[in-house]
């Protein structure tokens, strides 16, 4: 009985009730629109039906499956999206180590990153595909711009919260300037660079999908608006607006699972012994 | 001291400016373009740019206005419905503190995704196409602005000073007076942290809901049809607007910050 | 006469620490000058047990910061062992312990202690040795692959100490290390540190705002009294040692308390 009731207390138990329970609301919402709407899979399919269509084995376009196609254009933008977050995840956190060795580097770009945040990136996509005339690398140059800023923001702002006394700690030893980094900047910061990634990793992934709508070519992006002007079936649509929001959310999650296994003391943390 | 700090505060504002006029000169001396590649037709210089503004100031301030309208509509609607949320997860936690973790996952829901879904929902709101697209646009930006509102007011609501709530409890205050005199008073900092996310992310939501919406209007849907068009000048001219909304509201969110917060210190 | 000059000198040549009308003047940022220490002279022996004792204000943790080489002195001179405290800290003749532990919390127990050993670049096997050691000394043997998180206010302090001696340093600075901890945690720290101190013979210069603890603990208390901070006293405390709990209650202590209360000026 108290085991049950742990059960039912736990933070997982509540999460899956709340996805039920949006999965419920869901499908009341789909009934409604499957008795009164003519064409309902536009408006709202059962929840089922999206399942069902992304196992089914008959081929939504050319030969492919629709697990077929989404496998194959998920690995297109996501490729490009993980390449784009890669440059600006290191480009970001190269800027941050610099801006905190020299004050003239954060005196220049610091009021350019607080810019860039109020600056809509997105909106200047069609821009950017203009400029490098090539879809890959403008999916590139987007992911790298919107990682780039939240990495370097809060990179820097780890290695501003080393208290006072750490410092004082290393200055006592006579650390050099490269051990202080190696022992205590950077690990330090890492939490915080971590919250910096977990940031941009869905925006990373929006803004390859953004890029995809604005020209042909393979992505989910392309897919998503080919089944919206009719090219394919509808439940294309569906199924890449799941999967995609499935995808945004679990690279938030596999940013805070890499975080757990560079610093498993966070976790260990929990157990406190007196 | 004083004056090393007033060199300080100089070299602060000069050096990022120095960058700017740097970038200004690269631009139009068009070095920049050889940098990136490109020519001027794609990369207009700044001073075309600005005469195109000049010239079609009447369009560029109804799309302003369109777009203005959608981002902070939905930016208050989110707001409130984030509020919302927050509070009814203040009161309870246990089922709350789950649904938020729900909520700030429709966060990581790409908005590209988003928009067309909703589009198809307000299909039947009314027949004009401007109402219905701007709504459908409006709930974009909701969605796109509730998640921070409700997990930043949440905390606000929750974390508060600590033995403050004991206190309360030793005044025997009832729940309402708690919230009035105590969670909602500490949640307010917390709203301007919230707003910080979403007031950026509103414009965003606004402009790349436009790029999806039936009718063509607004700030970002003219970027894309001007570059379509091949009109490069007209849509850097857009851009820029774009920039400058973006800065302008948070200018102004900063301003309103630092009224309400210095009047809560007295 | 001859015989007390004599040994006068011997003591000369025990100094460890020679402080000679030291003093620190702050600039304000609107340009007005605080004096924060004023005309300090006094030196330390080695091996001694030495507590800078005041209240807040009276610049006994800046006094520890000048020896520490953490800010310079505006006036007079530092000699710890006939160098600057510069050339002191570059040998690392000494090791500071903060209030609060300062340990980093992505490394175990034993790889805080070990952190200064790599800093100074000492090999590894060597490292996890003398890691091994000190924490053996401060009674953390047990908790050594712990995390710092894991561990009481008290342990992390220990922990603290063992870093600070891993380094095999000559002298022990103390910034009120023990302020945070409750009263039972402190005298078990209190016990220990001395245990510590004989058996390694340390000089220390402990900085506490706490009477009792001072006169528990030292060979001398020196009070500093602020505005302006200086040094007002030097009291001689002569209850014998090993010091256990016990002599709190004697009459000895309680007078001790007194003289070094009452020689505290404009408080």
């Amino acid at each position: 009985m108290t085991k049950l009731k742990r059960i039912l207390a736990s933070k997982t138990t509540v999460t899956l009730v709340w996805v039920v329970g949006v999965m419920a609301i869901w499908e009341v919402f789909a009934f409604i629109v499957a008795a009164t709407k003519r064409t309902p899979i536009n408006v709202l399919p059962h929840v089922w039906q999206i399942v069902e269509s992304f196992f089914s084995d008959k081929a939504v376009t050319g030969k492919m499956t629709m697990a077929q196609l989404i496998a194959t254009s998920c690995g297109e933008t996501l490729s490009r999206a993980a390449i784009g977050f890669l440059i600006g995840t290191v480009l970001g956190y190269l800027l941050a180590l610099l801006m905190n060795m020299s004050g003239i580097v954060e005196k220049i770009a610091f009021p350019y990153l607080m810019i860039i945040q109020m600056i809509p990136i997105l909106g200047m996509a069609p821009i950017i595909l203009a400029i490098t005339g090539d879809i890959d690398s403008s999916r590139m140059v987007i992911a790298a711009i919107l990682t780039f800023y939240p990495v370097s923001t809060n990179t820097l702002a780890g290695f501003k919260a080393v208290e006072k006394e750490k410092h004082e700690l290393m200055y006592s030893y006579a650390a050099t300037g490269f051990q202080r980094y190696i022992k205590t900047y950077i690990p330090f910061s890492i939490p915080y660079f971590f919250t910096g990634l977990k940031i941009s990793a869905p925006m990373a992934i929006t803004a390859s999908i953004l890029v995809d709508t604005l020209q042909g070519g393979n992505g989910l992006g392309c897919m998503l608006s080919q089944s919206l002007k009719g090219g394919m079936t509808r439940l294309v649509f569906w199924d890449i607006v799941v999967i995609s929001a499935i995808i945004g959310i679990l690279s938030y999650y596999l940013m805070g699972l890499i975080e757990k296994l560079i610093c498993p003391y966070k976790r260990r943390g929990q157990e406190v012994i007196l | 001291m004083t004056n090393k700090a007033r060199l300080n505060l100089l070299a602060s504002v000069l050096l990022p400016l120095c960058v700017a006029v740097l970038l200004f000169i690269l631009w139009q001396t068009e070095v920049l373009h050889i940098l990136l590649g490109t020519d001027t037709i794609t990369l207009p210089l700044p001073t075309r740019i600005g005469e195109i503004i000049g010239q079609n100031a009447d369009a560029i301030w109804e799309h302003t206005q369109i777009s203005l309208r959608v981002a902070l509509g939905g930016l208050v609607m989110g707001s409130v419905l984030g509020y919302g949320i927050a509070l009814i997860a203040t009161i309870f936690p246990k089922w709350g503190a789950g649904g938020l973790s729900i909520v700030s996952a429709f966060n990581a829901i790409p908005i590209v995704a988003l928009a067309p879904v909703i589009n198809n929902w307000t299909r039947d709101i009314s027949t004009e196409v401007d109402q219905r697209s701007t709504v459908a646009k409006m709930l974009v930006v909701m969605i796109f602005c509730t998640a921070s509102m409700s997990i930043n007011a949440f905390r606000g609501l929750t974390e508060l000073k600590p033995f403050s709530e004991d206190l309360m409890k030793t005044y025997a205050a009832k729940r309402g007076t708690v919230f009035l005199k105590l969670r909602l008073p500490n949640s307010i900092p917390y709203i301007f942290t919230a707003l910080k996310v979403s007031v950026p992310s509103s414009i965003i939501g606004a402009l790349v809901s436009e790029y999806f919406a039936e009718d063509t209007v607004g700030v970002g849907r003219q970027i894309r049809e001007n570059i379509v068009k091949g009109q490069y000048p007209t849509a850097w001219a857009y851009i820029a607007v774009a920039c400058i909304i973006g800065i302008a509201l948070y200018a102004i969110l900063m301003l309103v910050e630092h009224l309400v917060m210095k009047r809560r210190k007295g | 006469m001859a015989e007390e000059i004599r040994k006068e000198t011997a003591r000369e040549k025990d100094v460890e620490i020679m402080l000679d009308n030291v003093g620190m003047v702050y600039k304000t940022t609107d340009g007005k000058d605080v004096t924060a220490l004023t005309g300090v002279s006094f030196d330390i022996h080695k091996g001694e047990f030495i507590s800078l004792l005041g209240p807040s204000g009276c610049g006994k943790t800046t006094l520890l910061r000048i020896i520490a080489d953490l800010i310079t002195p505006t006036s007079g001179n530092v000699l710890i062992g006939g160098e600057t405290p510069r050339q002191a800290r570059l040998k690392k003749r000494y090791a500071m312990v903060f209030q609060s532990a300062v340990l980093y919390d992505w490394r175990t127990v034993r790889k805080n202690v070990m952190l200064p050993l790599e800093i100074m670049k000492v090999p590894k096997k060597e490292r996890i040795e003398r890691a091994d050691k000190m924490l053996k000394l401060v009674g953390l043997s047990d908790f050594a692959d712990h995390y710092p998180r894991q561990l009481s206010g008290g342990m992390q302090q220990r922990v603290g100490i063992a870093r600070a001696l891993a380094i095999r340093p000559e002298i022990l600075l103390m910034d009120e290390p023990f302020s945070a901890l409750d009263e039972f945690t402190r005298e078990k720290l209190h016990d220990d540190l001395l245990r510590i101190w004989r058996k390694t013979n340390k000089t220390v210069i402990f900085v506490t705002h706490n009477i009792q603890e001072s006169v528990f603990l030292s060979d001398r208390v020196c009070v500093l009294s602020p505005h302006p901070g200086r040094l007002s006293a030097v009291v001689d405390i002569d209850l014998p040692r090993p010091r256990t709990m016990d002599i709190k209650d004697t009459p000895e202590f309680t007078a001790l308390v007194a003289k070094v209360r009452n020689s505290f000026e404009g408080v």
